[in-house]
């Protein structure tokens, strides 16, 4: 028998790393780690870990030019996979394959419009990736890092961004059947399942809740700033892996939260 | 990097078909030729500066074949190529003004580029320089910027272009690809490198403190049981196995060394008992010795590259 | 263009003032005790921070930090791979051996069994660097041929280590493993990172398991599933006294000190600003020799310094401004005495001399490659 999620998932109800649907992996995460960069993390979901430091608010390179000059911070980012990070190791040339380019425009467009980049006219923040080892969700760890990192170089932002995947136990190809729902959404996909089932990683924000504010308004400022889906599934089941990949980011909000006050020394 | 602009060779090269009836024969086995020279005895070489005109300077030195490889050539019994004989061409452009981008130096800023030419070795190269080349051209640039006056030329550039022809064997080409566990070769070329480099500088009439030139000397043995000796100009094709080698860029004027790269395993040296030195201040000093024979031919090069350039004035 | 520029003067030149460096070079060749701008003695080196298998994916790695903040991370990844005979290895002797003796077939493979140093494959990532700068590969081709170059002599007991860590590659005849060795560094270089990435890759390199091979001889080679099993590249001696000590290796991966002479003073580990103002600096790999206990040179390489590229300081006699009049010497040579506290560039080689002395410090009993090599096998790789 092949040892995949979708055939093994219906008989147990446990996946193939023995998580139920709706559990994270391990999470662990640090900040300040590199004291030779303005912030730095290092997170690691399951057997997937990033390392990102954050340089700058800083002025920009002369070269730039009109870009920069403009009233707003401008964000870089350099995405590295390191040439172990997967099973095989991989022989890059020129130092950037698909995957990572993908991944740096993503977490630039995404930054540069969460930021509160206004506060650093003609600057630039430059921010670096490496994937030490890579076990799917990159995109979202990549996400949670670089919040890590920048909230570890003190600039500010409206309230934690977090990302996580969500995914669909089966093959979901053909419409959902509302009385006999034989599929499972999942939390937060392994590569092994990224490989095999539909996926989409979702991100999102709240407002830092400030004085009364409590938890109940988490839903109304809770903003979904990075929604991607590269797999083919039937338009009745995105409902279902939105609603739990939005469940995990608050999940993983606790988290990242927790680790942040925890290195306040 | 892959060179994807070209049609490229295949990559470990062919080989020359081999005939039943050449096999059979005993000619069709050839032993490794030997070193006839004595262990303090270089080989010859020929050095001539300003042989390319659109150069400000340029120089061509070529090695002596080996006798071996004279023997073979008029008289072949080896279905194995002899070994080969170094041969490179140096140009020197500039002094020139830096491109704009480039920021203030006070001093002249060295480019140094060293290719291979595809058939220059045993196995082609690409177009593409590969680590070897940029290594070769990281080790050249160290031991040339010890010898030139730098600060005479503020905010200019200097670009010496090496293209080796010929580049010399890594071992006898009969032996098994890793009986020579090292490319040796390599530091006979950047030994020539450094040479003819030097007289090229001269030949386009940049300062410099004095002529480097650069010498080999390495710890051969040529049999299992006895201690490794010492030889300098060593030619890896003549050797059963090399310890240990080491190259200087070497000027005998203020007996000061440029550069310096030694590599293998020098302690097991078989020195003589009254002399104190170890295996690897023996080599240097071997090394040295070496640099200083080629010193006196570069000496003479770069004196006829002074008369011609007279004659013309 | 100036980025290569930067990178083929094998460091970049800190913007120091040629006062500061004047005042570096002065204090740093005081005769005896040279005083270091962080304090530290001549042969001390720098606090840092390692750890090994930190990545799960790998067959080995390590990471190690130091105080400054600059990281180092490697990976070693190993594949098996087919021992291709190439078309030229297939000489005429073997040729001659065919046509005598074609049942004899078994033994002239022989010599493929003593490994390649292509087999194990280097590569250095260093942000603001293009991985086919001069820098990246003339630090791996440094690293490379000191690991590939050290064989172990005759030693019985390290019968896998026989033929260095290329011998240890060799599966079979037809078989040999290929080992990847990624170096990643986490931040724009400070200092010349040699030290760094050289002791990052010992790390690691000891900390490589191999999978155990289950299959004999000239097979197909297939392993055991347990990585509990798994076989150190390096392999460790049985022999420990107790459980809590670090285990013992017969032999271990060659390490790469960095060594720079200012005036008569050889100093070890330079930061950024003392390689600065340096006279020579060298790269000097040593292991420790497997039958005596004394270290044993591997290879050394110069590096350029890059006191050559620095700007000249200009004493108050040629001064216009100290003056007010016309410099007393308008002519070209005027500039070349050396004037006390007056920044010159460095400019030709070292003397042979110097040299000697900078390999004796490292490799003398009691020196510095020896305190090295015992804080490393203080080191406990899990």
């Amino acid at each position: 028998m092949p040892l995949d999620t979708s055939t093994t998932y219906p008989l147990t109800k446990l996946r193939l790393d023995g998580r139920r649907w709706n559990e994270l992996r391990l999470l662990q995460a640090q900040i300040s780690t590199n004291p030779a960069s303005s912030g730095s993390s290092y997170l690691s979901m399951g057997n997937t870990s990033i390392m990102c430091s954050v340089h700058g608010p800083a002025e920009g390179r002369r070269g730039d030019g009109g870009s920069a000059g403009s009233g707003h911070a401008v964000v870089e980012v350099d995405v590295n996979v390191a040439g172990f990070a997967g099973v095989e190791r991989k022989r890059r040339a020129g130092g950037s394959d698909r995957q990572s380019t993908r991944i740096a425009t993503t977490l630039r467009s995404t930054f540069q419009s969460h930021l509160h980049t206004y506060l650093y006219p003609h600057s630039t923040i430059s921010i670096h990736i490496s994937v030490l080892s890579a076990d799917g969700s990159l995109l979202a760890a990549a996400i949670n890092a670089c919040t890590l990192a920048l909230v570890d170089a003190g600039i500010p932002m409206p309230g934690l961004l977090c990302g996580c995947t969500a995914g669909m136990s089966g093959s979901a190809s053909t419409p959902r059947d509302p009385r006999h729902d034989e599929l499972d959404p999942l939390l937060d996909l392994s590569l092994p399942e990224e490989q095999e089932l539909p996926s989409l990683t979702v991100a999102t924000t709240t407002v830092v809740p400030v004085g009364e504010n409590n938890m109940d308004e988490d839903e109304e400022t809770m903003k979904v700033s990075v929604l991607s889906m590269e797999s083919k599934v039937h338009a009745t089941y995105l409902e279902t892996m939105l609603a739990v990949g939005i469940d995990g980011c608050s999940q993983i909000r606790e988290l990242l939260a927790d680790v942040i006050k925890g290195s306040r020394r | 990097m892959a060179d994807r602009r070209r049609i490229n060779g295949p990559p470990a090269g062919t080989r020359p078909p081999v005939y039943a009836s050449l096999k059979e024969s005993k000619t069709g086995v050839s032993e490794r030729t030997l070193r006839q020279r004595q262990p303090t005895e270089l080989r010859k070489f020929y050095l001539k500066t300003g042989m390319i005109p659109t150069a400000s300077g340029s120089s061509y030195l070529e090695f002596a074949p080996s006798a071996a490889l004279a023997a073979a050539r008029s008289n072949p019994k080896s279905l194995i190529p002899p070994s080969s004989a170094l041969k490179v061409a140096c140009t020197v452009h500039g002094p020139k003004p830096l491109p704009r981008s480039v920021p203030f130096s006070p001093n002249l800023l060295l480019t140094t580029h060293v290719k291979f030419a595809p058939f220059a070795a045993r196995k082609r190269k690409g177009h593409v320089r590969d680590t070897t080349e940029r290594d070769l051209g990281v080790h050249l640039e160290t031991a040339l910027r010890g010898a030139i006056i730098a600060e005479r030329w503020p905010k200019s550039g200097l670009d010496i272009t090496l293209t080796i022809v010929e580049a010399e064997d890594d071992r006898w080409w009969g032996d098994a690809p890793d009986s020579h566990d090292a490319s040796w070769g390599m530091l006979n070329v950047l030994a020539g490198c450094i040479t003819a480099a030097s007289a090229a500088i001269a030949d386009a009439h940049i300062d410099c403190l004095d002529l480097v030139s650069g010498g080999v000397a390495a710890l051969v043995s040529d049999d299992a049981s006895t201690a490794p000796r010492l030889v300098l100009d060593v030619d890896p094709a003549e050797h059963r196995s090399i310890q240990s080698a080491c190259v200087v860029a070497y000027m005998p004027a203020r007996d000061e060394i440029t550069e310096l790269w030694l590599k293998g395993d020098s302690s097991r040296a078989a020195l003589e008992k009254s002399d104190g030195r170890t295996g690897h201040e023996a080599l240097i000093d071997g090394a040295v010795d070496a640099a200083r024979g080629a010193n006196t031919i570069l000496t003479d090069a770069v004196r006829e590259s002074i008369a011609r350039s007279f004659a013309q004035v | 263009m100036s980025n290569q520029r930067q990178a083929s003067s094998a460091s970049q030149v800190p913007h120091l003032s040629p006062a500061e460096l004047s005042y570096l070079y002065t204090s740093l060749s005081l005769p005896k005790n040279p005083i270091r701008p962080d304090g530290r003695s001549p042969t001390q080196f720098r606090p840092l921070s390692a750890e090994t298998n930190i990545l799960p994916g790998t067959n080995g790695s390590a990471r190690i930090g130091f105080a400054d903040g600059t990281q180092a991370i490697v990976g070693v990844k190993a594949s098996v791979e087919k021992t291709i005979l190439a078309a030229d290895t297939l000489d005429s002797r073997s040729l001659a051996q065919h046509g005598d003796a074609l049942n004899r077939e078994g033994e002239e493979g022989s010599a493929a069994v003593s490994g390649q140093g292509e087999w194990v494959q280097m590569s250095i990532e260093i942000p603001g660097y293009r991985d086919d700068d001069a820098l990246p590969v003339f630090l791996g081709e440094m690293m490379r041929e000191s690991l590939v170059g050290s064989v172990a002599g005759g030693s019985e007991e390290v019968k896998e280590m026989a033929g260095g860590l290329k011998g240890r590659l060799v599966i079979n005849k037809r078989w040999h493993w290929r080992l990847y060795i990624d170096v990643l560094l986490l931040s724009q270089p400070l200092a010349y990172p040699l030290p760094l990435l050289s002791l990052t890759t010992h790390l690691a390199l000891l900390s490589t398991k191999l999978p155990k091979l289950k299959s004999t001889g000239e097979e197909d080679p297939f392993f055991d599933d347990d990585w509990a099993v798994a076989e150190y590249l390096y392999p460790r001696s049985n022999k420990q006294s107790s459980p809590s000590d670090a285990p013992t290796y017969p032999v271990r991966p060659p390490v790469t000190l960095l060594v720079i002479a200012v005036g008569e003073n050889v100093i070890f580990d330079p930061n950024r600003e003392e390689i600065a103002v340096a006279d020579a600096v060298l790269a000097i790999s040593i292991t420790r020799s497997s039958d005596s206990e004394n270290m044993k040179l591997l290879s050394i390489r110069s590096i350029d310094p890059p006191s050559r590229l620095t700007q000249p300081g200009i004493p108050n006699s040629e001064n216009v401004n100290m003056l007010g009049g016309p410099p007393a010497s308008s002519n070209q040579s005027g500039g070349q005495e050396e004037v006390g506290g007056v920044w010159r560039p460095r400019r030709g080689g070292v003397q042979r001399s110097v040299i000697t002395r900078m390999i004796k410090t490292v490799l003398q009993k009691g020196g510095v490659g020896e305190e090295v090599i015992q804080g490393l096998e203080g080191v406990k790789v899990e």
